[in-house]
């Protein structure tokens, strides 16, 4: 079996390295879940500023009932 | 510095790192059996021991590159302080990618060397993986 032209090897050995690294980013990438840490602080301080707002609220409506009273 | 790396990965430094260093140690793999075919070790029917000796120089010089971009990661974001086994292992990869390239230039009787300095280098660059990015992972218990 004659081996293919030089330029031909060079360039699929370089595709093959180019394809370990895509698989190794995917592979690792998979291990860290859906989010990169800075969604991750965005999500929690999104749920921090609901969570003021509830208690903002339920503070309003016991003012408002001891006003009532 | 440390601001730029942060800015540079939004934050996630740690995760890029560790991207980064599971990058270099998958072409590391790579570069021995490269290697393995350019010391014609391994015979490839569709792979002559120059195109490896090739690539195996130019993933090399890719790794090069890598490996300088995570040691400054390293070291400006996270300091010696806490390094241990990590530290050692970085500092031995650094050693080692200079010998090599040294090996490399000035040929003869260190160019022999080059073999050993090459698994050597792969040998240190798995512990510096294992004792930072595999802790990250959960792959080195």
């Amino acid at each position: 079996m004659s081996r293919p032209p030089q330029w031909v090897q060079m360039l699929g050995s370089l595709l093959v390295a180019a394809a370990i690294v895509a698989i190794a980013i995917v592979v690792v990438t998979a291990h860290f879940g859906p989010a990169s840490s800075a969604e991750l602080e965005a999500r929690e301080e999104r749920l921090e500023l609901r969570e003021e707002i509830v208690e903002e609220r339920q503070e309003a409506r016991e003012e408002r009932r001891e006003e009532g009273r | 510095m440390e601001h730029l790396i942060e800015d540079l990965t939004r934050g996630n430094v740690t995760e890029v790192k560790v991207v980064l260093a599971s990058v270099v140690l998958a072409l590391a793999g790579y570069q021995l059996l490269l290697a393995a075919v350019a010391y014609e070790r391994i015979r490839l029917p569709f792979l002559s021991s120059h195109a490896a000796s090739w690539t195996h120089r130019a993933s090399g010089d890719a790794i090069v590159a890598l490996v300088l971009v995570i040691a400054t990661m390293c070291i400006a974001f996270y300091g010696f302080e806490e390094g241990g086994a990590h530290t050692v292992a970085g500092l031995a990869v650094l050693g080692l990618i200079a010998a090599k390239v040294l090996a490399v230039r000035v040929g003869g009787r260190l160019g022999r060397l080059l073999p050993l300095l090459g698994i050597s280098l792969a040998a240190f660059l798995a512990i510096a993986w294992l004792t930072s990015a595999g802790d990250f992972l959960g792959v080195s218990g």
